[in-house]
């Protein structure tokens, strides 16, 4: 009996120890001032990095306010992660494809959109010359890898179809979930038949000439339309507008420069996505980087109607901030 | 005053029931506090919200599939996946004992592959052979085979030498002595690496399963991957009290009755 | 030249032991015969190789030389010589003690469960451990595995049975009481034993014909047991017997 008595005052102090921590943190968030920001890897963040080697979020605080801020970049595997973490309180600003996005929205996670990101072309690829359509797929037992059941890849295969005039879940039992380069290796090396990818493993596809693209996927979401969004904690616009304002110009900035700056941006980002700088420079250049949102509200009515998440959202503002440009 | 042979089982269960009554108290203590801010509820739901979620798993499940069709996939995996890996690890081992130069290699090959994660080794085995769920019948082997060889190699090692010439004396040899000898007296050692073998192979198919989920064939790890990215945590909880359900069926169904039937019975456990 | 008479015949055995260092001669050049129905006893200090000459007859070992019983030479273990260890574990702890008995006989071609049973019964009764068919090993005292062991071997019914030291490791009112059954059952029996010991009670006790080792297997002592059975320490002649023994191993002692 005494031990388990021990054992159960063992573990009330590590959960009171973990409530302390937090109420320091509410402290100190008076004299320094530290945002926690979550991103993923890939060509599709390359803004994110420019702005962290600029120290463009430190630079625009010091503008408005004339203080310091510690910027703190964490770099995570997946949009379900980010969303764990900011509904924590443990991050205030997060990364993300725009499905997690919406999903984190709907469930009640307790943030909004802020930016658009960027956009990157999407495609279905095939090892199979004789797969030209969605009739070659449909009941057939070729598999398609994607990254996720219910991922950002898997709805605008849904929606290819839908646009197609077929069921939007005629193909999810030909789906294999698999991360992009398994999946690329599975493509090459004929275990599966078709790979539904992004950047930059579409590109490395596409330049492999065994390997065919089937266009229905690639014109339903263009690299003009959202891809990767930003969210912030309501707590942060709420309860910091000054340094809410200080990471959207930040955003703004880095996406300016990127655009404008192409080739330098190249030699700054290629060494984190593993790429020369050749190549990542044209990867850039075939990316689209804007702050403007593009079919976030349709993507979210559509994720409703077809059951990828619970509940419908009424308006554009319900997803994201008021000072968000687009639709 | 309790501690007495008679009384210990009793004593066991009612230690237990109070430690997890205490457990689900803390829990449900922290999830009412709203620890985590308003969000708290969402990543830190409370015992009832679990509880809803568990019937929900079961009555309405995923994309139109009850949670009893993802743990019918798991398991029927899992078992080819085992009674391959035990068969294997019986005859391998087995042959060990026969052939000296197959015992060096052997131990060799059991000594690489246990230290190497079944997971990382997933994009060799899919160019070798494909995307189909016989790949996470080939993982659940991968886990079980070579922690189970190693008990049975060292089990066998471990055999008494009297038991041995008491054998041959009565005249047994080869196979005879094998099936006679070497494997029961070396039943505390197959069975711990039963054990170990279990585990693994339990643990190695749900994280298979969250890497790369078929979806002709979606299992339980699947599940769990599904209900995290739609954060739906409740349900994710649900799921995990799921599996250690079946860890605690299989361990005190299975496993302690085989240990009570033989190594208890005979007085050999350690 | 083989005697009719002559259950085992021992033809110039040796044994060498190798190790990194050097070669260890345990056995040089030993001939022995040993005839039906005999109780043979051994006595040699430790060391003196007895242990060895027991397993190489029990085909436990490699050796230079022959081994013959009932004429045939004989190289690897088999049911017609049983030994009975010194190790109280050596009864398999996964069977019952009439599993145990009953096991070797199935492999002996026995499947008939009443023949089993009856066998097993008859030679539990013998070591006087009826009722105790259904323990483990592990219920067992060490005299009783001792018994048990003893049972087995009686019911395999072998040309000869080895024994190694079987009650050195129990305790003296255990021993002297499984000497005695030991004694009853080799006269009721009719078979050939011989038994290993470093006790010389025992020996005399035991044995109907004593033979002392020396170390390197050289046969020092080799004679019939004439004092009159069942013998005592009060029987007559005994002193002498053990005066003989006892010079002859203490004579090889060399302190």
């Amino acid at each position: 009996m005494k031990k388990v008595f021990i054992l159960c005052i063992a573990v009330l102090f590590i959960f009171t120890g973990c409530g302390k921590e937090q109420e320091e943190n509410k402290n100190i968030e008076d004299e320094v001032v530290i945002l926690n920001i979550a991103y993923q890897y890939g060509l599709a963040y390359a803004p994110l990095i420019v702005a962290q080697n600029q120290g463009l979020i430190e630079k625009a605080y010091k503008n408005i306010t004339g203080k310091d801020v510690t910027v703190v970049w964490n770099q995570m595997s997946s949009g379900a992660d980010i969303n764990t973490g900011i509904a924590s309180g443990s991050l205030d600003v997060g990364f993300m494809g725009i499905a997690p996005a919406i999903t984190g929205v709907t469930k009640g996670v307790g943030y909004k959109i802020f930016t658009n990101l960027s956009g990157q072309e999407h495609c279905l690829m095939t090892n199979n010359i004789n797969i030209t359509s969605f009739d070659d797929l449909i009941g057939s037992k070729y598999q398609i890898a994607l990254v996720n059941v219910g991922s950002f890849q898997h709805i605008i295969l849904a929606k290819a179809l839908y646009n197609s005039g077929y069921d939007s879940h005629i193909l999810d039992s030909n789906i294999v979930a698999m991360k992009h380069p398994d999946g690329m290796t599975a493509l090459e090396s004929g275990s599966i038949a078709c790979h539904l990818t992004s950047s930059p493993y579409i590109y490395m596809e596409r330049a492999n000439e065994n390997l065919y693209e089937i266009k229905a996927v690639t014109e339903t979401w263009k690299k003009e339309n959202s891809f990767i969004v930003g969210v912030a904690s309501e707590n942060l616009y709420n309860n910091n507008e000054k340094l809410y304002q200080a990471l959207c110009d930040a955003i703004k900035d880095a996406i300016d420069y990127l655009n404008n700056n192409m080739e330098e941006t190249a030699k700054l980002t290629c060494e984190f996505n593993g790429n020369n700088v050749e190549d990542e420079l044209e990867y850039l250049q075939q990316g689209s980087y804007t702050i403007e949102t593009k079919g976030i509200f349709e993507f979210a009515s559509f994720m409703a109607e077809t059951g990828f998440i619970d509940q419908a959202l009424e308006s554009y503002s319900d997803l994201v901030f008021e000072n968000v440009i687009g639709n | 005053m309790l501690y007495n042979k008679k009384n210990k089982w009793i004593y066991t269960v009612l230690v237990r029931t109070v430690f997890i009554v205490i457990i689900l108290c803390i829990w449900e203590y922290i999830a009412k506090q709203n620890i985590f801010g308003n969000q708290s509820e969402l990543i830190f739901p409370s015992l009832e919200t679990i509880g809803e979620a568990f019937i929900r798993n079961f009555l309405k499940g995923y994309a139109g599939l009850s949670l009893w069709i993802y743990i019918g996939n798991s398991m029927k995996l899992l078992i080819q996946g085992l009674v391959i890996g035990i068969f294997l690890s019986f005859l391998l081992s087995g042959l060990s004992m026969i052939s000296k130069n197959f015992y060096y290699i052997y131990t060799l090959v059991v000594s690489i592959c246990d230290l190497l994660p079944g997971v990382a080794l997933l994009p060799i085995i899919i160019i070798i052979f494909g995307i189909k769920p016989e790949v996470i019948v080939l993982l659940v082997v991968h886990a079980v085979l070579w922690p189970m060889s190693r008990s049975i190699l060292d089990g066998f090692l471990a055999v008494p030498k009297i038991y041995v010439e008491a054998g041959m004396n009565i005249g047994l040899k080869g196979l005879t002595l094998l099936w006679g000898v070497y494997l029961p007296a070396a039943m505390s050692y197959i069975l711990s690496g039963l054990k170990v073998g279990w585990a693994r192979a339990w643990r190695g198919l749900i994280s298979a399963e969250m890497i790369f989920g078929i979806a002709t064939c979606p299992g339980i790890g699947l599940f769990i991957n599904q209900m995290r990215t739609n954060m739906n945590n409740a349900e994710m909880y649900a799921t995990l009290i799921v599996i250690i359900i079946i860890g605690l069926v299989v361990q005190y169904g299975i496993l302690v009755p085989i240990e009570n039937y033989t190594i208890k019975k005979w007085g050999m456990s350690k | 030249m083989t005697d009719r008479n002559n259950i085992l015949e021992v033809r110039n055995l040796t044994k060498i032991y190798s190790d990194k260092i050097e070669k260890h001669i345990i056995l040089s050049n030993l001939n022995l015969s040993v005839m039906r129905n005999e109780f043979l006893c051994i006595l040699g200090s430790s060391g003196c190789g007895k242990t060895t000459l027991l397993r190489c007859i029990a085909g436990f070992e490699r050796y230079n030389g022959s081994i013959l019983v009932d004429g045939e030479e004989k190289t690897s273990s088999g049911t017609d010589r049983i030994m009975v260890f010194q190790d109280f574990n050596q009864l398999f702890p996964w069977m019952t003690v009439e599993k145990n008995i009953q096991y070797p006989l199935k492999l002996q071609g026995i499947h008939k469960k009443n023949e089993l049973k009856n066998i097993s019964k008859e030679v539990l009764n013998k070591v006087k451990l009826s009722n105790y068919e259904q323990y483990y090993p592990y219920q067992l005292s060490g005299g009783m595995k001792q018994r048990v062991a003893i049972a087995k071997a009686l019911a395999l019914k072998p040309k000869i049975i080895l024994m190694d030291e079987p009650f050195a490791a129990l305790d003296a009112i255990t021993r002297s009481k499984l000497q005695e059954e030991l004694l009853t059952i080799s006269a009721e029996e009719k078979c050939t034993i011989i038994f290993i010991t470093h006790n010389i009670q025992e020996a005399i006790i035991l044995g109907t014909r004593i033979i002392v080792l020396e170390k390197g297997g050289k046969i020092l002592i080799d004679e019939q047991n004439l004092i009159d059975r069942p013998v005592t320490p009060a029987s007559e002649g005994y002193g002498a017997v053990w005066k003989r023994l006892h010079n002859a191993l203490y004579q090889e002692v060399k302190f």
